[in-house]
């Protein structure tokens, strides 16, 4: 057997992973050849450097969130939603603080999860308090918040059936698709996209109608998309677009012109709401 | 195969006691948040992670059939979580490998080959991230490691020799680059 061949078996080697027999004949062979024995050497180093790492304690107050989505799970939707509950920053702050206030008074049923799952609301704070450091990353806190896992334009569509949407490949101004989402907000069931042109980001958000659409401390207000009027959330140079209708609340976060540029892709992304009467929204 | 006080805790789980959840919690979460923690790089996401991973864990116990240890079953929803997650962030373009490099804590005796290679392990696909960190940290042989990612045991050899190899590459090449920068920085006189 060449040394090719015996460096294919010095890995098993390495991990104790070859019949006594095979293991004697890799040994003997080492013995006798110094790369091969160096290959091995090296090998060990690489390896014995991976465990490498401070002690990494598992958080004290891990398993009472477990323990709290535990007691909350009856209330959870639908299966695809049953075992999700991600813990970002904002949320875990948000919860030591829930935590608090529900212990507090002995009721253990008002936390976040329960508070996502019933999604009279939608909280588009998160997204809108992260756009000035990195659109892509709120957006992303966005979708953790809904939890988005990713399908395609058809799989939305299914998924998704009453809302009135489209995740076209391209838009107008040469933006293309990068990723469909499917969301829950509550019982019931949203999509968003994400575009890119060149570094320009852009995103779709498709959600039921709420009795509120939360955007923390920023203000919304009304404004003209083509012949439909909805309102806008400024953020910096980001603006985040709603046109509602009685099925689909549309929003688009991007940094068009809301007078040039937008009304085609709201007409892209919502062919049946733009192509309808002039309505209002907010009022 | 399971101990015997390790079947009495499952069997206590399946009828939905919420000590024996926190007793498996407590036998296995250090590996499962320890291993999550080196796949993300980010001690937040590594917690909401072994979050989902016990939720999903306890809710789907049935299907536990006890063939392999508990830890294994734990240790298969986490890598497949994190692959999950990893898969998304990647999507999402959220620098997870720079993440990885600024949100660890490295003990103060930490070597450099140590530290070069904590580096290139940020760097290799999740996939080959998670085999390499279930042997060379977590110590599985190659059976369990066959059990957690769901494939023969021969497939787990190659998939380690790969991501061996891959992870050499990519400290070859950082050295080979920070030996020209370095020439670069100090050209030779004369």
């Amino acid at each position: 057997m060449c040394c090719e061949e015996y460096r294919d078996r010095i890995g098993r080697f390495l991990d104790d992973e070859l019949a006594s027999d095979v293991r004697a004949d890799v040994s003997e062979h080492l013995q006798a050849c110094a790369a091969c024995r160096l290959e091995l050497e090296n090998l060990q180093e690489l390896t014995s450097a991976i465990p490498n790492l401070a002690d990494a304690g598992v958080p004290s107050s891990l398993w009472t969130s477990i323990e709290t989505s535990l007691q909350t799970a009856p209330d959870r939707p639908s299966p695809r939603t049953a075992t999700r509950f991600p813990l970002h920053r904002s949320r875990r702050w948000a919860l030591a603080a829930s935590l608090v206030f529900v212990v507090g008074l002995g009721f253990l049923g008002t936390n976040l999860m329960s508070r996502s799952a019933r999604a009279s609301e939608i909280d588009f704070g998160v997204l809108l308090d992260a756009l000035p450091l990195d659109a892509q990353l709120a957006f992303g806190k966005f979708l953790a918040l809904y939890g988005a896992e990713t399908g395609s334009a058809l799989e939305a569509k299914k998924f998704a059936p009453a809302l009135d949407f489209e995740t076209p490949p391209t838009l107008p101004g040469g933006f293309r698709l990068e990723s469909v989402y499917l969301l829950q907000f509550g019982n019931r069931p949203g999509v968003a996209a994400s575009y890119r042109r060149g570094n320009d980001f852009l995103a779709t958000i498709f959600h039921p109608p709420v009795e509120q659409e939360n955007f923390g401390t920023h203000k919304d207000y009304p404004c003209a998309i083509g012949k439909h009027r909805g309102h806008k959330v400024e953020v910096g140079s980001w603006k985040m677009i709603h046109l509602t209708d009685p099925t689909t609340c549309h929003c688009v976060l991007s940094q068009l012109d809301e007078a040039t540029e937008l009304p085609a892709i709201m007409a892209a992304v919502a062919p049946l709401a733009a192509a309808g009467p002039p309505h209002n929204h907010g009022e | 195969m399971m101990s015997e006080s390790e079947h009495d805790v499952v069997e206590r789980c399946r009828r939905g006691s919420r000590e024996a959840q926190r007793e498996l919690f407590e036998r296995t979460s250090e590996r499962i948040y320890r291993l999550l923690l080196r796949m993300t790089g980010s001690a937040d996401d590594a917690s909401d992670l072994t979050q989902d991973t016990y939720l999903k864990g306890f809710a789907q116990i049935e299907k536990f059939d006890g063939r392999a240890s508990i830890a294994t079953w734990f240790y298969r929803i986490a890598v497949n979580e994190a692959l999950q997650f990893l898969r998304r962030a990647k999507t999402l373009r959220l620098k997870l490998e720079n993440s990885a490099r600024d949100n660890v804590d490295y003990p103060a005796d930490t070597t450099a080959i140590q530290l070069d290679v904590q580096a290139a392990l940020g760097c290799v696909e999740p996939a080959e991230r998670a085999i390499l960190l279930l042997r060379y940290q977590d110590g599985l042989d190659y059976r369990a490691i066959s059990e957690v990612i769901g494939c023969p045991e021969g497939t787990v050899a190659s998939r380690l020799s790969r991501a061996r190899d891959r992870l050499r590459d990519i400290l070859r090449k950082s050295y080979g680059e920070t030996e020209e920068n370095d020439a670069t920085v100090h050209p030779k006189n004369g």
